[in-house]
């Protein structure tokens, strides 16, 4: 049968923002896939080399606009290295919580768009958006912005936590954990559904780490590494949680690392709120004048939703000479063209969807 | 580790095989006179990262590609070629990954022109 | 003259007695009253089930769906219709113009043309065909191929894939419904539809035949292409599929066409399966209609809850599952009837 050229994108429905991608199908099955990016490339690299280091964290949250939070929090503490300071003890439990919270969050959507890219009717969808939104609204609480939050400082937080937030927390995981079953009746005990996932896109343990795929993409096909355990940092050595790592390297087995990841992160707020130190948690005040960076190179590596990001700040003394950011997605886009050459066309968007990709983080 | 870039592709190869098998980042640094160009490497089962940096000078860019060894370098090599105009020897020409420019000067470059119009940069 | 058109005794709103009357007149008449009644049926169905699925699905998902436009939102949907007809037709240059323009209007009239020849009560049936469930599902094979030219004049990629895996899907949903159909018409001893429904006066099918009706309700599924078969319009992967480059007059026909089919596939389980007019107390029509609205309702909660299924799972499904059951259904109906 020929080979049909078709062209996805960039305004799709299942492409998650600006992606282009030039397909070459033969009947039904994927020869060739070429993702073209590029259409939301803000050059934020080089726009950050002209601000002081507190004008960018703004900045630095529309890179990932389903995960805000983490992305601030990675550039913050690659300014904290270079200049080469300890954030207080309260400031690093929030700092957890909140990122777990944002973790749980990004999760949830994830699990929406997958399920929609696969050709559910919205359902899943709705479902985590709806469930998302409460975790929003617990941000919304300790960062006062629903969509972007720039709530880190140098050494702390801008607020430390309102008095009731650790009640509303703890409420909602309890909720969190009834609706992750409830996902996982829903989805799992679906035929249609784990036939679409089982065995489909599958990276072997070799290729993952070849591709250089990170996060649960990389955890799916059984390669144990989590930067918040291999490249620990704040309290997350002192609080208990595992990796999860799934085997099977299949659509499936990153439904699952997911999965259980809200379940490690519920477990983690619980312990992290019961852990909570009382003290100070405000960071500097933001001045455009900081302290001297005392450290020219300082690398900095960061378990983002969507995987392992690492920031590499050469710092003048009052801004950064040049910001590197290895972004989670954009080498998880990369593997696509391995992953989806001779699936099925339908495939190739459900493993798309769970490589759970954001344009903005692909493009930066 | 600071290495010759001739010596680039035996040195990463040796390194694969004592366990460095991850390739994180490949990225530059433009020191106007010289760039440096930084692998970041992890080794996944001792949970060690070792950063190599080649240094090459501003008006001669080109790194051999490393693309046989790393897959994950595909894509990086892409972008550092667009970002810094650095030739990657061994490895065919490709379209552009992320914007169109002039070819004359590349947008992380210290010595970029700012302001631009488009339309002329694109030319 | 004016004595013959006067009703005559016994006939009273049977429409029937009008179609098969001798008189030329009261036939012509009967056809036509039943074809104005036909088409205000299809129409409220269309409608109500064109807002109740919104309704249903925004209920599953947590949402209020449409309330805006009068109560309950159920005028939402005539402001759609409004909206899609006022808005510009636009023939791509590469499209084959002619099949464009006819293709829809003609899928449209092919299931209407199908609803029309149901009867809807022993008073209210136009057509009394020996093989008439046969033909029905004849004519319904054929849409597929007519949904493939449709697609195809568009000469859009998306419509062109989303044609063939149309296509695709007839080859392994077809058989398994013809035998299932079949095994019905051993039961009845005979395929004219009126026949069928009468021998379910002592028990309906569905309990003497589960498996004929499991295969016909999925086989249906696929028929009508609602999820889990929806690769036609597969929104997530063929933006709309067939109707990619239809403007939105044609989108608007083709609404109607989905909720068109519906109503004849849950008709043609109805009278399949569940004894079709048959039940006590109330009319006939009333008994057939509310059955098949029930099945239609079935229809839209499957679709609020499944993901869509891959071409070749599908294939592979009718194959090995559908047509043995299909076959044990024969082999049962014929133990149970012949």
């Amino acid at each position: 049968m020929a080979v049909t050229r078709i062209n996805i994108g960039p305004v799709h429905p299942s492409t998650h923002g600006v992606l282009r991608l030039v397909a070459d199908i033969d009947g039904d099955t994927v020869v060739d896939v070429q993702p073209h990016i590029g259409f939301l490339h803000r050059g934020v690299e080089k726009l950050v080399e002209t601000r002081m280091f507190m004008q960018n964290p703004p900045y630095m949250e529309k890179l990932d606009y389903v995960s805000p939070m983490s992305y601030d929090e990675a550039y913050v503490a690659a300014v904290e290295a270079a200049m080469g300071v300890e954030v207080k003890e309260r400031a690093q439990y929030i700092r957890v919580i909140l990122l777990e919270l944002q973790r749980i969050a990004s999760h949830l959507l994830w699990i929406g768009t997958m399920c929609n890219d696969i050709g559910q009717m919205f359902t899943a969808f709705m479902w985590g958006f709806q469930d998302r939104d409460m975790v929003l609204n617990l941000l919304e609480e300790a960062a006062g912005g629903r969509m972007f939050y720039v709530n880190m400082r140098i050494g702390g937080m801008v607020r430390d936590l309102p008095p009731d937030f650790t009640d509303h927390a703890l409420a909602l995981m309890d909720y969190m954990e009834k609706r992750v079953r409830e996902y996982e009746r829903y989805l799992e005990r679906n035929p249609v559904f784990m036939e679409r996932m089982k065995g489909v896109g599958v990276l072997s343990y070799d290729d993952a780490k070849n591709l250089g795929v990170t996060g649960p993409v990389l955890r799916a096909s059984g390669v144990n590494f989590d930067a918040r355990k291999n490249k620990t940092y704040y309290v997350y050595q002192k609080l208990h949680f595992s990796t999860q790592v799934q085997m099977a390297g299949d659509n499936l087995a990153r439904y699952k690392v997911r999965m259980m990841e809200i379940r490690e992160s519920i477990r983690l707020i619980r312990e992290g709120i019961k852990a909570l130190p009382d003290g100070d948690a405000l960071g500097m005040p933001v001045k455009l004048i900081l302290p001297a960076a005392k450290n020219r190179i300082s690398i900095v590596s960061r378990e983002l939703p969507r995987g392992e990001c690492i920031m590499y700040l050469v710092a003048d003394a009052q801004k950064p000479y040049r910001l590197s950011i290895r972004s989670p997605s954009f080498i998880n886009l990369a593997a696509l063209n391995f992953l989806a050459k001779g699936q099925r066309t339908a495939d190739m968007f459900g493993i798309m969807g769970t490589l759970d990709l954001v344009m903005g983080c692909v493009d930066k | 580790m600071k290495i010759e870039r001739e010596h680039l592709k035996e040195k990463l190869a040796e390194m694969k095989k004592s366990g460095f098998d991850y390739l994180e980042k490949i990225t530059a640094v433009d020191y106007s006179d010289h760039l440096d160009v930084i692998y970041m490497l992890e080794n996944i089962e001792e949970s060690k990262e070792e950063i190599v940096e080649v240094t090459i000078p501003a008006n001669d860019a080109w790194v051999p590609s490393v693309m046989k060894l790393f897959l994950a370098a595909d894509w990086y090599e892409r972008e550092l070629s667009e970002m810094f105009g650095v030739n990657i020897i061994g490895r065919s020409a490709e379209r552009l990954l992320l914007e169109k420019w002039d070819g004359k000067s590349p947008p992380l470059r210290k010595s970029f022109q700012w302001g631009m119009p488009y339309e002329e940069g694109a030319k | 003259m004016t004595n013959n058109l006067q009703i005559p005794p016994g006939m009273g709103l049977n429409v029937t007695a009008y179609i098969n009357s001798s008189n030329p007149v009261y036939s012509v008449g009967g056809i036509i009253a039943f074809a104005i009644i036909v088409a205000i049926i299809i129409s409220i169905f269309g409608y109500v089930f064109g807002w109740l699925e919104r309704k249903m699905i925004a209920k599953v998902q947590h949402r209020h769906g449409p309330t805006y436009v009068g109560k309950f939102g159920i005028l939402q949907n005539f402001a759609d219709l409004v909206k899609l007809l006022a808005k510009e037709d636009i023939i791509p240059d590469s499209a084959e113009r002619t099949l464009y323009i006819i293709g829809m209007p003609l899928l449209v009239s092919v299931s209407i043309f199908l609803v029309l020849l149901l009867p809807f009560a022993p008073s209210l049936q136009a057509t009394n065909f020996a093989f008439g469930i046969l033909i029905i599902f004849v004519i319904l094979s054929f849409t597929p191929i007519l949904l493939f030219i449709t697609a195809f004049s568009t000469s859009n990629k998306f419509a062109d894939i989303s044609a063939q895996r149309s296509v695709l899907i007839l080859l392994s949903y077809e058989l398994p419904m013809i035998l299932a159909v079949a095994a019905v018409g051993i039961a009845a001893h005979g395929y004219n539809i009126a026949s069928i429904i009468d021998a379910q006066s002592s028990g309906i099918f569905a309990i003497f035949m589960p498996l004929g009706l499991v295969v016909l309700f999925i086989t249906m599924l696929a028929e009508l292409e609602r999820p889990p078969f929806d690769l036609r319009e597969a929104d997530s992967e063929l933006i709309a599929g067939w109707l990619t480059d239809m403007s939105a007059p044609y989108y608007a026909l083709s609404l109607f066409l989905d909720y068109s089919r519906m109503l004849l596939g849950s008709l043609l389980i109805t009278i399949l399966f569940f004894g079709g007019w048959e039940g006590p107390l109330l009319p006939p029509i009333v008994w057939l209609l509310a059955k098949a609205s029930i099945i239609s309702i079935f229809i839209i909660i499957i679709r609020a809850t499944t993901v869509r299924m891959r071409i070749d799972s599908i294939l592979k499904f009718g194959w090995k599952w559908l047509l043995p059951l299909s076959l044990i259904n024969l082999v049962i109906a014929y133990i149970i009837f012949a």
